[in-house]
């Protein structure tokens, strides 16, 4: 048994991304253009997009504001947690459409916090408009400027038509801005806030460190074993348990990872965490498609990842090690792992 | 990019080109060789001007004996300058490519009001006080005064110009008003007389259409131009009523008080004149005997004020001798106005035509219509004899002497009606005696006649054919060019009825009815829920849109509206109009959503393009009739009956659909641009209607957006506003609305392109 281990890492922007999801909860939200409404509708997909980006960037945050009747509110506050931010969406289910949604309060709102965030991780703002209107305190285009000196990014998807606010918002801070055209059209454009958003060359990188404590399954029989509270539920009625993630530094108990340790404030992670976002980064090579044939001639019958026979016209193989995939092998590890299984194998084994 | 048009080499000073670009300037190199007259119709924003500019330049330099000048005529000073902007942009590519400086001589001309830089006359306000103030600096015997007495103030400017200016030519280049204004302030020189007196020898012009259709100006400015000139109208869909304007003469009760007043002053002054130097009025009395040619030896800053266009053979005959003395002219004078005061006495309206007039007044006084026909003449004499120097007091008199010269020179074309009361005010006495022209063809006869091109051409000029039937000439070419489109950026809609299925439609017996207002309400109600940024609303009349909007403010319909967009109402006063048109445009561009309530045949609907966010929709209410119950207009119909056999119907229905096609046609002013057209009426859905819409529009109207209830075109206009707000690249136009040289020369493409242009 290794003892878990603290790694510096140099994180870019798009590694830590910490994105405000505005939605717009205003009179126009009830539009039955979308079934069964707008809204409904709305949260329905961000639930998928919350699973999505917390599948795509483990380590980056999100939080949620809504608007109406010329005001902002939060709905969560930006966390790493997705179960919290779903919970709270479809509580948000009930939410009473009036009024006009606000752009200058909710940008304001999103910006009191993003501003603290460090430089080495990314502001984004996604807004989810409905209304064509907006009814502002202020000058929307000063706003615009403080957005663009925070280097925060608004992206905008409107479910009505293009507004001229919208556009200029978004061209000035370097977001893109579409308009949906039905269902399917909408849940396209949100997925494609999953994937970080490409960065210019000259965003800072800089170094933090990283624990990587390793999961320990303690049994009351191990005379060793500490029974301690996890800190992620301290508040709810959970007893003490023996197992889990213990922080490399302070030896707090988690039960889930991602999360930034409320104790010594390390962020903890597991490697395929950092893996699955480094992959925007530094994509796992395409595998080589070949005819089957070839391969059963010198004798590869099998597939190195599920074992199972090769009985599809092609197979594939990776650049690096040489191992041989099948079709679906290969979707699932360019899609999901993002690393191949057998370079890994071959790197622990030496 | 450089163009081979049937053999002629065109410079294009754009690297892409608009298919139907092309085919315009085909269409008009074809005029130009058949020195002939053309009418072409081509959507605004597809590049008009810069087509018109590049192929008759290039004709210019290729045949330089042929055309030696192109006179382009625009409607107002914004338009102007843009005009000027692509023309440098055309010259210098054509340096660019041809590595040489060429001689071309090209300039905006405009009132003294745009041009003058005179310290003390340009401050003032308005154009007509510049004009007197200026008159009152250069006439000419001001400065034959100053010659006696140097404290006399004169205008530096013009003095050095007239010293200099005339002997070396404006250097070749481009000029707008700016660029005349700068060259005029190093040199010293004033602008104005200096682009009056360029504009002979410059290749170019580019100036307002009264310069050319106003008889009043045209003769000063523009008679030495020569024959060989092309003559472009541009924006020309509402010529015939400039031509008609230029030529009418309203005189109501104040005019005439004014009038009195400025005859009591002549008789004053010629009674000290004749006191202190009574040889003055021998002189002048000598020359009206020698003709009025002679009296007319113009000097070209007395007479800015000029008389209609007097045939040629008055002009060389003598003034008649009951008007040749001061005393006689300023006593003939008072018997007219006291004739045209009797006129305005009358209790019920009377009509009748230039002939009966002229005979009531022999009966009624004795004047005969020969002196008539001198009087503006006769005035202009005497004011000069006079030396009076501020003539804009003498507005009144002088309009007075051009009514009683137009009068009695035509006899056809022209009706007088003396109304006593204004129609909605039947109980208030303001009597009005209208000298209206009914015929366009008057006004713009001579330069028909005289140049050897003249170009028609606006974005809506349908149908094409009856323009050259109430101007009165035979066009060679008639053309009519449609968009094309890589996107259906314009979505012309027809709604006939409301959810409740009650016709919609502003015609005279359902304008009161509740149901239809309400509908209407509901529409715009409706549309402001679903179209982003800015709406323009357009209704028939002042009048009308007032009832209107106080029956929804009663319904509580306006106040719903206003949760979605602000409101902004077009009136009559020009600076709240301009006040509540920049507002509007700040609505739109915050993202607050704005509507605008304008009126067609209104200065919205004429002067105002609503670019993109500005006008993303226009709402249509009713079919814009002229007021039909107006005399004026009867008797305009009357005439187009008898003399052109044009039937009532047909006009009022023309006038009313290039009324609603200027006001749809707003919203799009490019290919980039989108907006919903809607028409608010169920008339429109008619086929004689729908027929007469630019050829451009009506090509998107389909069986589909016939006779629409509100619902459904607002589900309409959802689908069409997010299909349009998806991402569209330059690239997704080109080589089907934008093409490069390779690509305009494909076979295929020209095949294509014969098909744009519409021959009727």
């Amino acid at each position: 048994p290794t003892e878990p281990f603290a790694l510096i890492i140099c994180i870019n922007p798009r590694l830590m991304r910490h994105l405000f999801v505005v939605i717009d909860c205003s009179r126009s939200m009830e539009d039955q253009d979308l079934k069964p409404n707008r809204l409904t509708s709305t949260l329905k997909l961000m639930e998928a997009f919350i699973d999505g980006y917390f599948d795509q960037n483990p380590i980056s945050q999100v939080g949620i504001i809504t608007t109406k009747n010329k005001r902002a509110e939060k709905l969560t506050d930006l966390a790493g947690n997705p179960k919290k931010h779903i919970a709270m969406l479809k509580k948000a289910v009930d939410t009473v459409c009036v009024g006009e949604p606000s752009l200058y309060n909710s940008l304001k709102l999103a910006i009191q916090t993003l501003k603290h965030m460090p430089g080495h991780t990314s502001r984004e703002i996604l807004i989810i408009l409905s209304s064509l209107t907006t009814c502002d305190p202020a000058n929307i285009y000063e706003m615009t400027k403080t957005l663009k000196s925070l280097n925060v990014r608004v992206s905008i998807i409107g479910l009505s038509a293009e507004v001229r606010v919208c556009t200029v918002l978004t061209r000035e801070t370097g977001g893109s801005y579409h308009v949906i055209l039905d269902e399917s059209h909408f849940k396209e454009l949100l997925m494609l806030h999953v994937k970080p958003p490409p960065t210019s060359s000259s965003s800072e990188c800089s170094l933090i460190r990283m624990g990587f404590p390793q999961h320990t399954i303690g049994s009351l029989a191990d005379q060793d074993a500490k029974p301690a509270f996890s800190m992620s539920h301290l508040d709810s009625s959970s007893g003490p348990s023996l197992g889990g993630y213990f922080c490399p530094q302070c030896h707090s108990n988690y039960t889930e990872l991602p999360v930034e340790c409320k104790v010594c404030g390390l962020t903890l992670v597991s490697a395929p965490h950092l893996a699955r976002s480094f992959h925007h980064l530094f994509p796992l090579d395409a595998f080589i498609e070949s005819p089957v044939e070839e391969h059963q001639r010198n004798g590869y019958d099998f597939c190195q990842a599920c074992q199972g026979e090769l009985k599809d016209k092609s197979i594939f193989t990776c650049p690096s090690c040489r191992s041989v995939f099948c079709v679906e092998c290969d979707l699932f590890i360019h899609d999901s792992l993002h690393c191949c299984p057998s370079c890994i194998h071959s790197q622990t084994a030496s | 990019m450089k163009l081979n048009i049937e053999g002629l080499l065109v410079y294009f000073p754009y690297d892409y080109i608009y298919p139907e670009q092309y085919s315009y300037m085909l269409e008009l190199k074809r005029t130009l060789d058949a020195k002939g007259h053309g009418v072409l119709e081509m959507p605004s924003g597809t590049g008009k001007t810069i087509s018109l500019l590049s192929l008759i330049v290039a004709y210019q330099r290729a045949f330089p004996l042929d055309v030696t000048k192109l006179i382009y005529c625009s409607r107002t000073v914004p338009e102007i300058e843009k005009v000027v902007e692509e023309l440098r942009k055309l010259m210098e590519f054509y340096a660019k490519e041809t590595g040489e400086r060429n001689n071309f001589l090209a300039l905006a001309l405009s009132s003294r009001k745009n041009l003058c830089i005179h310290p003390e006359v340009s401050s003032l306000r308005f154009g007509k006080e510049v004009d007197g103030k200026c008159h009152s600096l250069t006439a000419s015997y001001i400065r034959a005064q100053r010659h006696v007495n140097p404290n006399q103030p004169v205008c530096r400017f013009y003095e050095e110009f007239d010293a200099v200016g005339r002997q070396v030519p404006l250097p070749a280049g481009i000029y707008n008003l700016d660029d005349l204004k700068d060259f005029g302030r190093r040199k010293g020189w004033c602008p104005y007389y200096l682009a009056r007196y360029a504009i002979l020898h410059a290749n170019i012009v580019v100036y307002s259409y009264h310069y050319l259709l106003d008889p009043k100006i045209a003769d000063l400015v523009s008679k030495e131009l020569a024959k060989k000139s092309v003559v472009v109208f541009d924006e020309a869909h509402n010529i015939d009523n400039v031509c008609i304007d230029s030529m009418s003469v309203n005189i109501t009760r104040r005019t005439l008080d004014r009038c009195q007043n400025n005859v009591d002053t002549l008789q004053n002054t010629i009674q000290k004149i004749k006191e202190t130097d009574a040889a003055k009025l021998r002189e002048e009395y000598r020359r009206l005997v020698e003709g009025l040619k002679e009296a007319n030896v113009a000097r070209e800053t007395d007479i800015y004020l000029s008389n209609p266009v007097l045939p040629d053979e008055i002009l060389k005959e003598a003034v008649p001798g009951t008007i040749r003395t001061a005393e006689h002219f300023v006593g003939f004078l008072r018997r007219f106005l006291e004739y045209l005061k009797s006129r305005l006495r009358v209790h019920h309206v009377v009509q009748e035509s230039a002939p009966q007039f002229l005979k009531d007044i022999f009966d009624k006084v004795c004047i005969d219509r020969k002196p008539l026909r001198f009087c503006a003449e006769r005035l202009q004499s005497l004011l000069r004899t006079l030396e009076i120097a501020d003539i804009a007091d003498f507005s009144a008199v002088t309009l007075i002497s051009n009514f009683a010269t137009l009068v009695s020179t035509y006899s056809q074309g022209f009706t007088i009606i003396i109304e006593p009361f204004e129609d909605r005010t039947p109980t208030i006495a303001n009597p009005v005696l209208h000298f209206s022209c009914m015929d366009p063809s008057i006004a713009i006869k001579p330069v028909f006649q005289r140049f050897q091109s003249v170009i028609i051409t606006s974005g809506t000029l349908s149908p094409l054919d009856i323009y050259p039937r109430i101007l009165d000439f035979r066009p060679v070419t008639m053309a009519s060019f449609t968009m094309t489109l890589a996107r259906t950026c314009l979505c012309p809609l027809i709604v006939g009825r409301g959810n409740d299925q009650v016709a919609l439609s502003s015609k005279f017996e359902t304008r009161e009815d509740f149901a239809v207002i309400r509908n209407y309400g509901n529409l715009l109600l409706e549309m402001s829920a679903v179209v982003p940024d800015g709406i323009v609303a357009f209704f028939t009349s002042y009048v009308y849109m007032e009832n209107i909007v106080a029956s929804w403010y009663e319904q509580g319909i306006l106040e719903n509206i206003q949760r979605n967009k602000l409101i902004f109402i077009e009136t009559q006063d020009a600076a709240e109009t301009s006040m509540a048109l920049e507002k509007y445009q700040e609505a739109c561009e915050n993202g607050r959503g704005a509507i605008l309530l304008s009126v067609a045949r209104g200065k919205v609907s004429e002067g105002i393009d609503f670019v993109h966010h500005f006008g993303r929709a226009v709402i249509m209410f009713g079919v814009p009739y002229v007021y039909t119950q107006s005399r004026i207009l009867k008797a305009r119909l009357e005439y187009l009956r008898d003399q052109f056999q044009i039937r009532e119907n047909d006009f009022l229905t023309f006038d009313a659909m290039r009324h609603a096609a200027q006001c749809v046609g707003r919203a799009i002013r490019g290919k980039t641009d989108y907006g919903l057209m809607i028409f608010a009426d169920k008339r429109y859905a008619r086929a004689d209607k729908r027929g007469k819409l630019p050829r451009w529009i009506q090509e998107h109207i389909n069986d589909g957006s016939l006779n629409l209830t509100v619902d459904e075109t607002v589900q309409l206009s959802k689908h069409f506003l997010r299909q349009m707000a998806q991402p569209f690249r330059q690239e997704d136009q080109l080589g089907l609305s934008l093409l490069t040289l390779e690509q305009l020369e494909s076979e295929e493409m020209l095949q294509k392109i014969t098909q744009i242009a519409h021959q009727t």
